[in-house]
């Protein structure tokens, strides 16, 4: 008898745990499926929706080569509510479903990896500067991805070790200003952008902009060897590279530091130092608008121009190296090219083991690259905005509503996204 | 263009050739026999027909125009029969007695730059050269055939060096102008089709295609080539192409406004005033025609400045400018002329007293269809001036009792709504106030209403803050109706300039109406008037509550993009 009222008691219980899901239907799903394939309507805001979930503590999943790279989140109003709001596309799924997706996951080059922490991002760029100027900071103001500003004099100070992820777009980190001056020396941004930095680099004591900027790229390799993540584009790659491998070498023209370009400079550049380029020649021609042969397309030098075409994403394994798998996951595979400061990397000034995750077919020149330094991580996208290909200045600013599905701003939000990524151990 | 046509016209040109040619010593049949070979497809006969024809053309000093036919006829069989190389031979067969053949060469830079001879190409430029130092001919072509060949750098880089060479640009203007437009070098391309279409003003078709392309941030460096003094028609008139292509008529207009002293500048001006009718720009198209009007004085043009002025929704323009333009027509033309956009005038200002009194003074030169095209505009005229009776009138004597939309809005105006409804919804004219009125027809089923229909007939008098009121207070006795005349009442007041009173419609719909199909309308105002005043929480609140409460509405997509705006996540248009 007495077994048989704990049997009852225990009966009983189990009941008192499971009765409100097992008796009473649920009105929601257990997870939301967030579809980054073609059934997708703003791919831009979806990496805002998985970067709120991870913000707000929650479990985020990244499936990685399955439908366009989707994402998995739990069933909670608040993401129904911003999704709903933003005109994101979700598709509600019950834990069978979702067993069903970690089947197919398992069977094919595919892979979920797990979101734990929103990283800390901050972007290199003057406050005063409108957002429209830089396809980074306009993708994270469109999806709603909170991020600071940080410039020269937070560098100096060490600011950049409170952030995760630190994003650089077309400042010249040679110091010479892109090479502008012939063009716009009289025009009043220009001016006043040079003071600016003239009066930053006093402020350091330092002589002339070019000192400042190198001294502020290194505070940037600093950080990347101390394990933050770097995510630069446009003419940002390329002067960053060239900045670090001259940090003492004067390859800065003497309209920006009044002395002339070292004429030794080519073989005195320390190539050990930089991320991703080694033996680039510099282009030491005031006259000339271009910092190196690093970059394929040359936009600024008519002569050298080269037409754009297409670029193609490379596939990865999701299991055995999910950080370029990552990195690479879209809706499409090929995607027209764009122009930048530096649009393309010269495949011939590649360091060895640099991974490329993107370029085009039979050009002598990659467009996407990533690679490790230190205990962190890099990667350089070529060009300026991939929703205009051909951006110049005072061209009117991109409105992202206008390229919800953006396959080539999808590229940015995904270097956004992977530092939240839960590490696993490297294989290979 | 098709290919027999084509050929067609080449045959006609040959015999042509052929025959009135003085020192022609062939029969019209060796070219006829090629022709005939050619259409059926028969390429080998062709061929061999055409190289009987060239080499006796080339034994004969005078035979240019021959020589020229039989080349295109051998490059278009040798390429249908997939031999495009073996044109190359026999042209510089040709070549050898004659090095400067500008139809020689050109097929020869054709054939070479197909089968990507570049080298070969450079050599036969530089023998064309040689041949005619001074031409800028080669020049042109050679830049054409890089151009062709996607290599706009090395056109530019063969253009600079034919300026250097020769010592002028004009020459190759419009080819300059075409390789700085590839190279988007908007100022460039804009100052070398300027002066292209200055010399060859045929051009000016190819310039417009061409700086058509130019993105916004460049197109004023485009505006400041072309408006640049000294002040020439063709500069002009592509400016004025390029701003109506660019969607802005009025500043077309203004291009070409300002030149006054051309001799042709009145064609350019009836020109600019059709393509601005052809896209409703109508203010623009009264400016233009009031504009010819001024200086030619034709009646023609004045009248058309009138209509433009009535479509554009200016009757008292109309009247202004069917003064002037009917100032020397006798009763007889007046009334052939003028008098249906002079009643209609009258009747949109609410005139009609005066309107009749026209019509039947000018009664004796109307005829049937004439009298019958006056009715409608009559109507309106008195519906306008809020004589409903004498509507009813003119419409009972214009025999216009069987047209439903006439009727239909004569019983809307007396409240019976069956009949309306009825009528209305057969009307072959679709205009916004007949839209209006069926939406609130469709959301009553009350048969009668005197007090809808007075509402009607004072929107009709044009009083529309009146109206405005009036709808709003039928809210209560046509409940089932309620949510779509508050939306009309907010939609005439905030027409009328009274946003406050708007607001405080689209709130009763909001609060008393939330599930209507006119609240997500509500929200969208109500956020849209929030954001004006100020207040972005309140706005954004609305904003959410319209796309999340209404979200299978056509409006969300706007709302989301006002709120994106609002949060300052998307530039603001400029």
């Amino acid at each position: 008898m007495r077994r048989l009222h704990r049997l009852l008691w225990c009966a009983l219980a189990v009941l008192a745990v499971h009765a409100p899901s097992a008796l009473v239907p649920s009105a929601q799903a257990q997870s939301l499926l967030v579809p980054m394939d073609d059934a997708q309507r703003n791919h831009l805001k979806a990496y805002g929706l998985a970067f709120q979930a991870i913000k707000t503590s929650q479990r985020a999943e990244w499936l990685l080569n399955y439908r366009g790279g989707a994402f998995l989140l739990p069933d909670v109003p608040d993401l129904r509510r911003k999704a709903s709001l933003d005109g994101i596309s979700l598709e509600p799924v019950t834990d069978a479903v979702v067993a069903g997706i970690r089947a197919e996951l398992a069977g094919g080059n595919m892979d979920a990896v797990v979101l734990e922490r929103a990283p800390r991002i901050a972007i290199y760029r003057p406050v005063d500067q409108p957002p429209w100027d830089d396809a980074v900071t306009l993708a994270l103001t469109y999806a709603g991805i909170d991020f600071a500003s940080i410039w020269d004099d937070d560098v100096m100070r060490g600011d950049l070790s409170k952030y995760d992820w630190v994003h650089l777009h077309h400042e010249d980190f040679t110091g010479q200003f892109n090479k502008l001056y012939l063009a716009y020396r009289d025009a009043p941004w220009f001016i006043a952008q040079r003071q600016r930095d003239e009066a930053m680099a006093r402020q350091f004591n330092l002589p002339h902009v070019p000192a400042l900027k190198k001294a502020v790229a290194d505070g940037i390799r600093t950080f990347v060897e101390n394990g933050g993540f770097l995510f630069a584009m446009c003419g940002a790659t390329e002067s960053l590279d060239l900045a670090l491998a001259a940090f003492n070498v004067d390859m800065a023209g003497p309209f920006s530091d009044g002395t002339p370009v070292d004429p030794d400079a080519d073989a005195r550049m320390d190539w050990a130092r930089s991320f991703a380029f080694r033996g680039a020649r510099i282009e030491s021609s005031p006259y000339v608008n271009a910092l190196s042969d690093i970059d394929g397309h040359q936009v600024n030098v008519p002569a050298r121009r080269q037409p754009l075409g297409t670029f193609a994403l490379f596939d990865f394994s999701a299991k055995l190296d999910p950080v370029a798998a990552m990195l690479v996951q879209n809706h499409r595979t090929v995607l027209s090219d764009f122009f930048g400061v530096t649009t393309s990397f010269n495949k011939a000034v590649l360091k060895p083991g640099v991974t490329v995750l993107a370029s085009e077919e039979g050009a002598p020149w990659v467009k996407y690259i990533h690679g490790d330094y230190g205990q962190g991580s890099w990667t350089f996208l070529g060009g300026h905005d991939p929703e205009d290909a051909q951006h110049a200045i005072g061209s009117a600013p991109t409105d992202l509503s206008l390229h919800p599905s953006s396959a080539g701003y999808r590229l940015i939000l995904n270097n956004v996204l992977f530092p939240a990524a839960k590490k696993k151990p490297r294989k290979t | 263009m098709t290919r027999g046509v084509v050929r067609v016209g080449w045959a006609l040109l040959a015999a042509a050739t052929v025959l009135l040619s003085p020192a022609s010593s062939f029969a019209q049949d060796p070219i006829s026999d090629a022709l005939a070979h050619e259409d059926a497809r028969r390429w080998p006969e062709a061929a061999a027909a055409y190289r009987v024809i060239l080499s006796r053309a080339l034994d004969s000093a005078e035979q240019g125009d021959l020589i020229a036919l039989t080349l295109l006829g051998l490059e278009r069989v040798w390429h249908e029969a997939a031999q495009r190389d073996s044109i190359l031979p026999v042209v510089e067969e040709v070549l050898a007695r004659r090095p400067s053949d500008p139809v020689a060469r050109s097929i020869q830079f054709r054939s070479l730059s197909v089968a990507a001879r570049e080298g070969d190409l450079r050599e036969a430029f530089m023998a064309w050269r040689r041949a005619t130092p001074s031409d800028a001919a080669p020049w042109r072509e050679y830049v054409r055939t890089l151009m062709t060949m996607g290599r706009p750098l090395a056109a530019d880089s063969a253009l600079a060096e034919a300026t250097r060479v020769l010592g002028r640009q004009r020459d190759l203007a419009g080819e300059a102008a075409q390789i700085a437009a590839a190279l988007e070098r908007w100022s460039d391309a804009a100052t070398a089709w300027r002066t292209a279409t200055e010399v060859t003003p045929w051009m000016e078709t190819a310039a417009a295609y061409s700086l058509q392309r130019a993105p916004t941030a460049s197109r004023d460096s485009v505006r400041t080539v072309l408006l640049a003094e000294p002040v020439t028609i063709e500069s002009r008139r592509l400016l004025s192409s390029l701003e109506v292509g660019w969607g802005d008529p009025r500043r077309g207009w203004a291009a070409l406004a300002s030149v006054r002293t051309h001799d042709s500048i009145t064609v350019a001006w009836q020109e600019f005033g059709e393509r601005a009718e052809s896209m409703n720009a109508w203010a623009v198209a009264q400016e233009v025609w009031t504009a010819v009007f001024e200086r030619t004085g034709e009646q023609t043009a004045g009248v058309r400045a009138a209509q433009a002025a009535l479509t554009s929704g200016d009757p008292e323009g109309t009247l202004a400018l069917l003064e002037r333009a009917s100032g020397t027509m006798s009763a007889e033309q007046r009334a052939q002329r003028v008098l249906i956009t002079e009643v209609k005038a009258l009747g949109e200002l609410g005139r009609a007293e005066e309107a009749a009194r026209k019509v039947a003074q000018a009664e004796r030169w109307l005829d049937a269809d004439a009298r019958a095209e006056l009715a409608r505009p009559l109507v309106t005229a008195w519906l306008r001036a809020g004589d409903v009776e004498k509507a009813r009138t003119a419409a009972e004597q214009a025999g216009a009792l069987d047209d439903d939309a006439t009727i239909g809005w004569l019983a809307l105006y007396d409240g019976d709504l069956v009949e309306a409804r009825r009528r209305l919804v057969r009307a072959t004219t679709r205009d916004a106030a007949l839209t209006d009125a069926l939406a609130v027809l469709a959301r009553t089923r009350v048969l009668r209403h005197p007090g809808l229909g007075e509402a009607f007939l004072t929107l009709a008098r044009r009083d529309t803050a009146a109206a405005s009121a009036r709808f709003a207070a039928l809210a209560d006795s046509l409940s089932d109706a309620a949510p779509v005349l508050l939306a009309t009442a907010a939609r005439l007041a905030s027409g009328s300039g009274d946003s406050k009173r708007a607001v405080r419609y689209w709130e009763q719909v909001v609060a008393q109406h939330a599930s209507a199909a006119e609240a997500p309308e509500a929200l969208l105002e109500l956020a849209r008037a929030l954001a004006r005043a100020g207040d972005t929480a309140g706005a954004t609140a609305h904003y959410e509550s319209l796309i999340i409460d209404h979200s299978g509405s056509a409006m969300v997509p706007q709302a989301r993009r006002e709120l994106e705006r609002l949060r300052g996540r998307v530039p603001e248009v400029r």
